[in-house]
């Protein structure tokens, strides 16, 4: 019959468990570091603009103030599957602005003029609200200013255009200038494998 | 026109009267009764928001509708579950294309009409079941645009459906055939009498107006069926994340309108009918079957304008 586990022996390997997975998880953590296989990428879950429950206010800019890439490397993407296609976007349309005679609003969201849309199928000349609309963001002029993912929110839109870090983009500093300044811990490493995984995030390139 | 809250009915619990993690659907029967369909299950309230009655659905409830002669119809996922007045079930129409998700139920003479929001159609049955007709379907974009994801309307006194087209920011006017008589409504994201954001309104109830529910932000408002605007309601008690908030309307012309978030039914008197309740921030206490307004709660019929003590939890109810 084995001996009944004191507290004391219980404390100790408990603390020598822990011991052994942080030196564990460390050392994983730097052999993938040491083979590039570990990236930054925004948690939309935790990005003040596209998580949930924060409405109304102004888009959080410290990707884009914060990167040390001179265009920030993290950039608003549409996740197609997502996304409602309506004929007002409060993404794309700043929806306070004038109604212009068409019925839609008379000013763009976007700053820099990043998204585009263009009509799925024939156009009804008459009511622009009979078509459905693709919104195209151009990542070559998006700054990551967070603006169309703030009113892409739910209950507002859908969510469905949110923050990534673009790989392409990204330095891959050790301590990520972003993830530094961001109240909200979004800025996370993930494996390589998990961030070329999400087949439903659907590149603006494709 | 004016309203003013004076209740709010269940909130987020476990009790009789509460909603344990989804409230979708509100009608009104012939008698004043209240139906709030959530979960799995059909909640009747009386109207001074007093647990009645409550039975199971066999599949988490989208909506719920109370016929002429007293049946309560429950529309889920692929199907549709008739009950009698006390809940007991008695016919369930099952369709996997033609009701595939049943947001709204509503009645015509002869005829039963489903909101099906992933067919983006109200779908027109006999009363027996056989499919008629579509409605909302013979347009450029093939259905109703409801990113929004419910396709909700309702039917007045001369047999018009009146049905949310949110994407295009319109009530439109159909017959039961399915042909478009008209619509009332226009995008503007500022002007209260215009429809803001990508796709509002959400929800319609129809009585001697049109009664609507817009999200972001989370609102009622009451239309002339000129599509006038008569009434703003608004209250500091939607949870600013509400959306798709069914909206249901007694013969008095008293609005129930649910919180989606807080798992709340919202009630609001038109000012012409009296009573002396508290208008202003609410706050949602815990309580079976009524939550409590500032200190003091309201009857509505009969008792209008009289304070009475909050209703105790409900026990013994039929399940």
């Amino acid at each position: 019959m084995s001996e009944p586990i004191t507290r004391r022996d219980l404390l100790h390997q408990v603390a020598r468990g822990s011991v052994l997975a942080t030196l564990g998880g460390g050392a994983i953590f730097l052999v993938q570091k040491a083979h590039g296989q570990v990236v930054w990428q925004v948690d939309a879950s935790r990005c003040i603009n596209s998580r949930l429950g924060d409405t109304g206010g102004e888009a959080c800019k410290l990707c884009t103030t914060e990167c040390v890439v001179a265009l920030s490397a993290v950039r608003a993407v549409n996740e197609y599957s997502r996304c409602g296609r309506c004929n007002i976007c409060p993404a794309y349309f700043n929806i306070t602005s004038a109604v212009d005679e068409r019925g839609l609003p008379s000013e763009k969201l976007c700053p820099r003029d990043a998204i585009t849309r263009k009509p799925i199928g024939k156009a009804d000349p008459e009511d622009p609200a009979n078509n459905f609309y693709e919104y195209v963001i151009d990542e070559e002029k998006c700054d990551g200013c967070g603006k169309c993912v703030m009113k892409c929110k739910e209950p507002l839109g859908l969510g469905s255009i949110v923050l990534r870090v673009r790989y392409d983009k990204c330095v891959g500093c050790n301590r990520c200038a972003i993830s530094r300044a961001c109240p909200k811990e979004a800025l996370i490493q993930i494996p390589v494998e998990q961030a070329l995984k999400p087949p439903e995030v659907r590149q603006a390139a494709e | 026109m004016e309203y003013r809250q004076t209740n709010v009915i269940g909130g987020k619990g476990s009790a009789p009267g509460e909603f344990a993690a989804s409230l979708r659907c509100l009608a009104v029967d012939a008698r004043g009764q209240l139906l709030a369909a959530g979960d799995s299950e059909i909640k009747m309230f009386d109207a001074s928001g007093r647990i009645k009655r409550r039975w199971s659905t066999s599949r988490p409830v989208l909506s719920v509708a109370v016929a002429a002669d007293g049946a309560v119809y429950a529309g889920e996922l692929r199907q549709i579950e008739i009950f009698d007045g006390s809940g007991k079930l008695v016919n369930t129409w099952r369709d996997e294309t033609l009701l595939q998700r049943v947001t709204a139920i509503g009645f015509v003479h002869d005829g039963v009409l489903a909101g099906d929001s992933a067919g983006r159609a109200i779908r027109h049955f006999d009363r027996n079941g056989r499919f008629r007709n579509n409605i909302g379907k013979d347009n450029p974009v093939n259905g109703f645009l409801v990113p929004n994801g419910v396709v909700d309307f309702a039917v007045d006194a001369h047999g018009v459906i009146h049905a949310a087209n949110p994407g295009k920011h319109r009530v439109e006017r159909y017959l039961p055939t399915g042909e478009l008589l008209g619509h009332i409504g226009r995008f503007h994201g500022t002007d209260p009498a215009g429809f803001g954001g990508c796709c509002n309104p959400t929800n319609v109830a129809v009585r001697d107006r049109i009664y609507v529910t817009e999200k972001a932000g989370p609102r009622a408002k009451v239309y002339d069926f000129s599509g006038n605007l008569e009434a703003v309601i608004e209250s500091a008690d939607f949870d600013p994340n509400c959306k798709n908030m069914s909206v249901a309307v007694d013969a008095r012309g008293v609005v129930y309108v649910a919180d989606t978030v807080k798992l709340a039914i919202l009630v609001f008197e038109p000012s012409n009918l009296g009573g002396t309740g508290p208008v202003g921030p609410v706050s949602l206490v815990g309580q079976a079957g009524l939550v409590q307004v500032g200190q003091v709660s309201l009857v509505h019929v009969g008792l209008v304008g009289q304070a009475v003590s909050p209703v105790k939890p409900a026990e013994g109810l039929p399940r």
